[in-house]
């Protein structure tokens, strides 16, 4: 009987240690960033080692624990730093994309749910293949029309246009999804009681697709919070960058600010990780769900 | 609903899509000849230029020689406003209006003169530059309009083979371009219509017959306008290197009578190189004693004839493609689309709009791109003028230079395409082998009844997907730093040498690795526990009840249920993998010299770092191309595996 138990079930104990390791080893980045974060310093090293170090010295340099805990980093990244203007950037922009992609997914996507028309299938598929071209390909001649045709470098409302157009293909095909589900049947009844078709989008299937549309936004921005390339290569003035751009700004090319970056990081990522972990079970079904479809 | 007349909409068809051709077709020619114009009178400017160039060089270049020199010049050659010779500081010779009396040369420049100066300096550093590279990039003989209409050209003044100075020349203004008039456009429209006219009498509502009969008028009258339009600038053409030749032979003997007036030897000057482009390459176009070279003179001919009929073909086409459309009746078959599912396109337009101007159009321009010669250098010129048709794919996929030679041995050449996809395809490979095996692992440990603490490692474990891409990259970086970097205090900690990680292509690419495979394993982990959490308990049971092992359940039950969900996972993994430009970018950004560059990021330095848009874009194009390839093998694989 015991024998047939142990074939049942492996001992916890090895599996707590396996776990435990990997869960170490994932967590260290994290508890490394906070570390350099509290420091109040702007170096790479959690502790000094000197120059003929112990093994304990050096055992002391990899703890994930500051030396001192101080929230200077914290108070001069948004006070003596433009890290402030950058997030402020970011916050506009995302939540204008956000806005505008979802008006315009939302509409697309009810379109292609509920209407017949011709060019439904070439247009769905068009939006499917859109995303497959390599970004750096439409990178060249974005910026062309962006920068040098419209005039729109360095603007918030140039990203936001871009961020917003990118965001539609993704959107339609999460929404469209959601509204096959709802029943026509409500639609059907409306429009005997002789309401308009603007009417039964903004009253009736909007309002019942709320939270698809929700978790559809929050992806939106999402990711526009967290790109980097067309920010990077739009941006090049430096009040004018997002918060990934600033953030590269203190340790790219010869700036070693590691203080104001890991301090940033930290306030950049608060919002989305925790974002992520409430909505990343529809992720993952949506992700799965098209590809399996397409 | 009552159709309308095919006669009347191919008569409509006929008149707009003729009108379209007529009016683009007048742009063409127009443009053409006005620049057939004034390449004609810059190139008679310049030659006048080179003529008093050579003149002034064969006087010493400097002193009384050089100002009399220039008198002389001046008074046989009409329409020239002023001369200036500039050396350095120094205004050698000058016909200017203003400098005469206390302002009269040879005297230093003045403030004002800072534009001479200016000139003079670039113009050097122009010669320079070319010299050294072999080949002409910057322009040694510049010209300017002025506000007056005419035009302010200027070139070296060599002595023994060096830039001195320049000699600056201002032109009284230029003849008003020529107008093209428009009768012969109009005519191209009126009279295919009026013939169109009678045959509909004939035809009655025959639509094939209308559809032939309206498309061969068209085709005939434009075909016989542009025949027109091509031979009128060929001519013009013609007439303009004749003018350059009259003038290189005015020149000639002005220059031969003031040499001997002036009692200077006979200038060595050929005045077959003084009709030269902006790089002072002679255009060979003139010969020596001043005729008109008819080989050479053709074969521009020609350029200028291919370039202007290339657009008139595309101008017609354009308009037989509209004729046929609008006399097919597709217009009105679409407007009536339209109309009846206006709701529809009502609510996508915003959407399409959109796509169309920042997603479509950009691709599509990027295509175009890749054909072209397109840098940084020459984004001011059509794409029609850098047009190098497939030569930056040849460039790319051509090149199987993967290592130079170099003393002692060979040296990889990073930059070659082939690398590069090949460092891409194991990159993507190894990381999706590491992500699937790692996330599996952890998923089927997770799975585990009963297991205490399960929600805590989960939420733990899935904390790398939920940083930001970019962030997790710089961390990594700075975890990898040389001096100061965890990973290397870890080694040393336990009595290994510090690693310079970017400083060879393998230690490189395992810091890249690490840090993707840390970003990468929760996605599959989520993946794989989902799909492990909806196999029924009662299959294991049945299987324990036959008496299978641990390891034939494992086989027969848990990989089967996973597939459905691992085989997409797997698929995205890969395709975002391939692309993961953050990564490559922020991690390693190439180092060491490009070894660890991978497709993606390579383009975008040839973008934005190097500047060749052309070749960044045929760069692109194959990318694409191998993710098309990737994604079709897929469908078909993923669809063989279904059935």
């Amino acid at each position: 009987m015991a024998r047939s138990r142990r074939d049942q079930e492996l001992p916890h104990a090895p599996l707590h240690v396996f776990l435990g390791l990997a869960t170490l080893v994932t967590v260290y980045p994290v508890l490394w960033v906070v570390s350099i974060a509290f420091s109040g310093r702007q170096t790479l090293a959690i502790a000094d080692v000197p120059s003929d170090p112990t093994f304990l010295q050096r055992l002391r340099a990899v703890v994930p624990w500051p030396q001192q805990w101080s929230t200077a980093n914290f108070t001069s990244v948004m006070t003596d730093q433009p890290f402030g203007r950058w997030v402020l950037n970011s916050v506009v922009v995302a939540i204008f994309t956000t806005l505008l992609g979802i008006f315009l997914s939302c509409t697309a996507a009810y379109a292609f749910s509920r209407f017949k028309f011709p060019g439904r299938r070439a247009g769905m598929m068009s939006f499917l293949i859109s995303q497959m071209f390599p970004g750096v390909l439409t990178l060249i001649p974005l910026y062309i029309i962006m920068v040098q045709v419209l005039g729109l470098g360095n603007s918030r409302l140039g990203m936001i246009i871009v961020y917003a157009a990118t965001s539609i293909p993704f959107s339609v095909w999460m929404l469209k999804g959601y509204f096959d589900t709802i029943p026509k049947e409500l639609e059907e009844a409306a429009i005997i009681e002789g309401a308009s078709a603007g009417t039964i989008f903004w009253r009736i299937v909007l309002p019942l697709a709320k939270p698809a549309v929700a978790i559809t936004a929050l992806f939106s921005f999402m990711t526009s919070w967290n790109e980097f390339i067309l920010a990077a290569t739009f941006m090049d003035k430096e009040d004018m960058y997002t918060a990934p751009v600033g953030l590269r700004f203190f340790v790219g090319g010869f700036s070693q600010q590691w203080g104001y970056f890991a301090a940033g990081s930290i306030i950049v990522s608060i919002p989305v990780v925790v974002l992520f972990l409430y909505l990343q079970k529809y992720l993952v079904s949506g992700l799965t769900a098209g590809s399996v479809k397409g | 609903m009552t159709a309308p007349s095919h006669r009347l909409r191919f008569l409509a068809g006929l008149v707009l899509a003729g009108g379209l051709a007529a009016w683009l077709a007048h742009g063409f020619a127009s443009d053409a000849r006005r620049r057939v114009a004034a390449d004609g009178e810059v190139r008679r400017a310049v030659v006048a230029l080179r003529a008093v160039t050579s003149l002034v060089e064969s006087s010493g270049g400097e002193g009384d020689g050089a100002r009399r020199a220039v008198v002389a010049w001046q008074a046989g050659a009409p329409g020239v406003v002023q001369l200036r010779v500039a050396r350095g500081m120094q205004l050698e010779a000058s016909s200017a209006a203003g400098d005469a009396g206390g302002q009269a040369a040879p005297r230093r420049l003045a403030r004002e003169e800072k534009p001479l100066y200016d000139r003079a300096q670039r113009i050097a550093t122009a010669v320079r530059t070319n010299r050294e590279e072999q080949g002409g990039r910057k322009d040694e003989v510049e010209v300017e309009r002025l506000p007056s209409g005419g035009l302010s050209l200027a070139a070296p003044l060599d002595l023994d083979g060096a830039p001195v100075g320049i000699v600056e020349l201002e032109t009284a203004p230029l003849p008003p371009a020529p107008s093209t008039p428009w009768w012969p456009f109009l005519l191209a429209v009126l009279v295919p219509a009026a013939a169109f006219g009678l045959v509909m009498l004939l035809a009655g509502q025959r639509r094939a017959v209308l559809a032939v009969a309206a498309t061969f008028l068209l085709a005939a009258s434009l075909f016989v306008l542009s025949r027109g339009t091509v031979a009128r600038i060929g001519e013009e053409r013609r007439q303009a290197a004749a003018s350059v030749a009259e003038r290189v032979r005015e020149q000639a003997s002005l220059v031969r009578s003031a040499s001997v007036s002036l009692g200077l030897p006979a200038s060595a000057a050929d005045p077959a190189g003084w009709d030269v482009d902006p790089f002072r390459r002679p255009r060979g176009e003139v010969a020596s004693d001043g005729s008109v070279v008819e080989t050479r003179r053709e074969a521009a001919v020609e350029e200028e004839v291919r370039h202007l009929g290339r657009s008139l073909l595309a101008a017609a086409l354009l308009a037989l493609a509209l004729l046929l459309l609008i006399g097919l009746g597709a217009f009105h078959r679409l407007g009536r689309t339209i109309k009846v599912n206006r709701q529809a396109y009502v609510y996508i337009a915003p959407a399409l709009l959109g796509m169309m101007v920042l997603v479509f159009y950009p691709f599509t321009y990027g295509i175009t791109l890749s054909f072209t010669d397109s840098n940084i250098y020459n984004t001011q010129k059509p794409l029609a003028d850098l047009w190098v048709g497939l030569r930056n794919y040849g460039d790319i996929l051509g090149d199987f230079a993967f290592a130079k030679k170099v003393e002692g041995g060979f040296v990889f050449n990073y930059l070659n395409f082939y690398w590069t996809l090949l460092f891409n395809v194991f990159w993507t490979v190894t990381n999706v082998t590491i992500g699937v095996t790692s996330g599996l692992l952890l998923a089927l440990v997770l799975n585990t009844r009963a297991l205490a603490l399960r929600p805590v490692y989960r939420v733990l474990l899935i904390l790398p997907w939920a940083m930001p891409n970019y962030i997790t990259a710089l961390i990594w970086k700075g975890m990898f730093h040389q001096q100061f970097g965890i990973i290397n205090q870890l080694f040393q900690m336990v009595g290994l040498q510090a690693v310079n990680w970017f400083d060879h292509p393998f230690t490189s690419f395992l810091a890249a690795l690490t840090t993707n495979a840390w970003l990468s394993f929760p996605f599959m982990m989520v993946v794989s526990l989902g799909a492990l959490q909806s196999i029924p308990a009662d299959l294991y049971e049945a299987a324990r009840v036959d008496g299978a092992s641990r390891w034939q359940a494992f086989r027969a039950i848990t990989l089967p249920s996973l597939r459905p969900a691992l085989v997409p996972a797997v698929i995205l993994s890969v395709v975002w993998t391939f692309n993961m430009f953050n990564i490559i970018y922020l991690v390693t950004a190439g180092d060491p010299g490009g070894s660890t560059e991978i497709l993606i990021t390579q383009a975008y330095k040839f973008a934005f770092e190097r500047y060749r848009y052309g070749y960044a874009a045929a760069y692109s194009v194959v990318i694409f191309g191998i993710l098309l390839v990737y994604g079709v093998f897929q469908n078909r694989y993923s669809k063989a595996t279904e059935a």
